[in-house]
């Protein structure tokens, strides 16, 4: 952040030795001039940005349907190609992040040993025309001595939170104050800080997982990777007074070798943690294979009167003494399909669209049916031997919670990166490191104080505290 | 029905007042080449430029800082109403409220920068930019201006935080941007060697571009510390801490260009009339992230 941006007045440079043509050391010098360019940076925050905004506007992650059906079958081509259809992940644009990351590190390397001096070494040894070359500068002919001055003006420079050096020399005091190079150390953090959220990221990546489990109360899952189960004890939904949903909540208990190790009421915003596996209530809804009870009507099939309405519950069979029945259900599938080749019925989505149950049904000990009853088609089927006819009014479909199970073992590292990038931008944004020089030469009537000054940013407040100073240095008066 | 409401719309009204009373301000305050030459500090104009300019300008701050006051107590009377409807005390858990609250923050930011820097020109941009942003949330249809309960998944305490920094981000950038239009009407009118009238009144450029890159210095950070707080949230709620949805995405990319102007700084030539062009359209980006991603965008945080 911090380059060039000081307009200190170049002292003459060493100069380069001249070797011919393009020898390792002028090439690794070029190559870390540009990967270390502030220019190098700016095209890369701005292309980043750009590339960005693609995934907001185009779906990601969609069927190849969904794409075809809005842009056509051309374009979607072109989206596969170039990888629109999931920009984040592609070659590209994580390259990008990764220069991004070189970037930084380089400018890291580069800048930040001096940097390091700064905060370290004595700049007392600066020459006149170096002062009188800064961008604030300014000469005060004082009627004083010139250890006086520089007693008063080392002093204010104390009580403004000045670092001071100061060098007397028969000919001149020199005086050096130097404050707030945090703020270039700020700028350095954050730089760093890139290289470690991707790190941290690429942790998560490769030892970490994020799935997604549709659990039944009741059930107990096997966790593979965490070696337990886990058992969904209860789920319910808590509602507001104007009946919209409060809360959803999974009462939960790890299992290890059927021993309960933990339990916890797991809710939106407060998962449970275990082995460092973390447990989101993440969604809810109905089940697509099983439901809790359902309410079947009994009809006589010659008068087509309602005998009787029974809800029989889930896979438990129940007894009609008055009609001499035995009914039980054994099947749901919330949207009815069959697979002809496998002789299979299955649900075809997850939506109750066409529901339907399979009873089971004993008449008088003898006739054994299995019928499938279809909510939206009562007179579909018809049982031969039976003098009944059965219709499925209602049921209560069982709810199941959508948990979120992930372990990141590189969080923390991004959340380190993270640390560093807000502590470093706040101290490079409301910290300026400011340097000012001074040199007092004695004159036939007193002295002269050279000042100049510079500040790597915020040159307002700056202009500011430098007038000051010059109006302070002219009440240096003997 | 609710008392907040009516706190809402006189805070409208009372922006809407001190916007054309600082509009009102520059037009009376019309100094002479020989008061103010151009990069003269504003704070040091002769008393002769019309003593009713600066009492006008005094009732500009005071009916500001009344309606700064008022737009407070319309967030505690709504915080207090949220409370009691659904256990959250957040008075920006919806577009609305969050319009409410960053013009709030905007004046504040306002406030804050007339007396430190003693310049009133400014007003008649920042205040305006916070006028437009109450005025937009009144004109939101009833359903979203009302304290309807969160939905389970913005009911913690993150929101606290998390909404409220980021909010108050888009308000400095809101700043910048107010400020960076000034600085392009008054650089124009220096083009055309207009030194005497309206655009006079202005502080000097330099003062408006250094002031708008304070503004950003101060909205960067914070947009960045908002970003990482919901990224904190959503590792918490969801088991993910960046999932790419189009606010997050959205929210790096404003991000993103601010870290561009910021470097961009670094290197000569800048400053002035491109940073100034920069920063109305990083405010623009802005806005577009705040309105556009919640009406435009589906995702997860659409829940305006």
């Amino acid at each position: 952040m911090n380059s060039q941006s000081d307009a200190l007045p170049t002292e003459p440079a060493p100069p380069r030795p001249s070797t011919p043509g393009l020898g390792w050391d002028e090439f690794s010098r070029e190559l870390v001039d540009f990967f270390a360019s502030v220019k190098l940076a700016i095209f890369l925050f701005l292309f980043i940005a750009i590339t960005a905004t693609i995934g907001t506007v185009i779906q990601q992650g969609e069927r190849a349907e969904v794409y075809i059906q809005e842009y056509g079958e051309n374009a979607y081509r072109w989206f596969l190609r170039l990888g629109f259809t999931d920009v984040y992940h592609t070659w590209w644009f994580t390259s990008l992040l990764g220069l991004l990351c070189v970037n930084s590190l380089t400018c890291f390397y580069k800048r930040f040993p001096s940097v390091w001096r700064s905060m370290k070494q004595d700049k007392v040894g600066v020459t006149m025309a170096f002062v009188k070359n800064l961008k604030q500068q300014a000469e005060i002919p004082v009627e004083n001595t010139k250890e006086s001055v520089a007693q008063s003006l080392v002093q204010h420079f104390v009580s403004k939170g000045y670092r001071v050096l100061a060098k007397n020399e028969p000919g001149e005091v020199t005086v050096y104050a130097t404050k707030g190079v945090m703020g270039r150390v700020g700028a350095h953090m954050a730089h760093l800080s890139a290289t470690v959220i991707v790190l941290g990221g690429l942790l998560g990546s490769y030892y970490g997982f994020q799935e997604f489990g549709v659990c039944l109360e009741g059930q107990t899952y096997h966790i593979p990777r965490g070696n337990f189960d886990l058992k969904v004890d209860k789920f319910w939904i808590d509602y507001h007074e104007n009946g919209s949903v409060k809360s959803y909540n999974s009462t939960l208990t790890v299992l290890e070798g059927g021993q309960a190790k933990a339990t916890k009421t797991i809710t939106v915003n407060d998962p449970l943690v275990y082995n460092g596996i973390w447990f989101y209530q993440s969604s809810y809804g109905d089940a697509w294979d099983q439901v809790e009870v359902a309410r079947i009507n009994i009809k006589d099939k010659e008068t087509d009167k309602v005998l009787k309405t029974v809800d029989l519950e889930w896979q438990k069979e129940q007894t009609l003494p008055d009609l001499n029945l035995k009914l039980s259900i054994t099947d749901f599938v919330a949207d009815f399909a069959f697979n002809s080749t496998e002789k299979k019925v299955y649900s075809k989505t997850i939506e109750h669209a066409n529901p339907a149950i399979k009873l089971v049904l004993t008449e008088r000990d003898s006739v054994q049916a299995t019928p499938w009853l279809f909510q939206q088609f009562p007179d579909l089927f018809e049982i031969k031997d039976s003098k009944y006819q059965f219709e499925l009014v209602g049921y209560k479909p069982r709810k199941f919670t959508g948990l979120q199970i992930a372990k990141n073992p590189g969080i923390n590292v991004v959340w380190t990166g993270c640390t560093m990038i807000v502590v470093g931008i706040t101290l490079s944004s409301f910290i300026f490191h400011r340097r000012i020089w001074t040199k007092i030469v004695p004159t036939p009537t007193g002295v002269v104080v050279h000042i100049g000054g510079t500040t790597h940013k915020s040159q307002i407040d700056f202009n500011k505290e430098f007038r000051k100073l010059t109006e302070k240095i002219q009440t240096f008066k003997a | 029905m609710m008392r907040s409401l009516f706190l809402f719309d006189m805070t409208f009204w009372l922006y809407l007042a001190a916007l054309v009373l600082y509009i009102g301000y520059l037009f009376a305050r019309r100094p002479t080449m020989a008061l103010a030459p151009a990069g003269h500090p504003s704070d040091n104009f002769d008393e002769r430029d019309g003593a009713w300019a600066t009492q006008l300008g005094q009732v500009a701050t005071l009916v500001t800082v009344f309606g700064w006051l008022v737009n407070t107590g319309a967030l505690f009377t709504r915080a207090f109403e949220r409370m009691e409807h659904s256990g959250t005390f957040a008075p920006w858990s919806n577009q609305f409220e969050a319009m409410a609250y960053v013009s709030w923050a905007i004046i504040l930011g306002y406030v804050i920068l007339e007396l430190r820097y003693k310049i009133k020109a400014v007003g008649a941009f920042v205040v305006g930019i916070g006028f437009i942003a109450m005025g937009a949330a009144s004109l939101l249809p009833y359903r979203y201006q009302t304290a309807e309960p969160l939905v389970p998944a913005l009911n913690s305490y993150w929101i606290y935080i998390h909404v409220s920094v980021t909010l108050t981000s888009y308000a400095a950038f809101a700043m910048a941007g107010g400020l960076g239009l000034m600085y392009l009407f008054k650089e124009r009118a220096e083009r055309q060697g207009k030194t005497t009238g309206f655009y006079a009144a202005f502080p000097d450029l330099e003062t408006i571009d250094e002031l708008g890159y304070k503004a950003i210095t101060i909205g960067f950070p914070l947009l960045a510390f908002g970003i990482i707080l919901g990224a904190m949230w959503a590792n918490y709620a969801w088991g993910g801490y960046w999932s790419w949805d189009p606010k997050e995405t959205w929210s790096l990319i404003v991000w993103l260009i601010y870290g561009a102007y910021i470097h961009a700084r670094m290197t000569r030539g800048w400053e002035g009339r491109k940073a100034a062009i920069y920063a109305v359209f990083g405010f623009l980006m802005v806005v577009f992230c705040f309105w556009g991603v919640n009406f435009l965008l589906s995702g997860l945080h659409a829940y305006a």
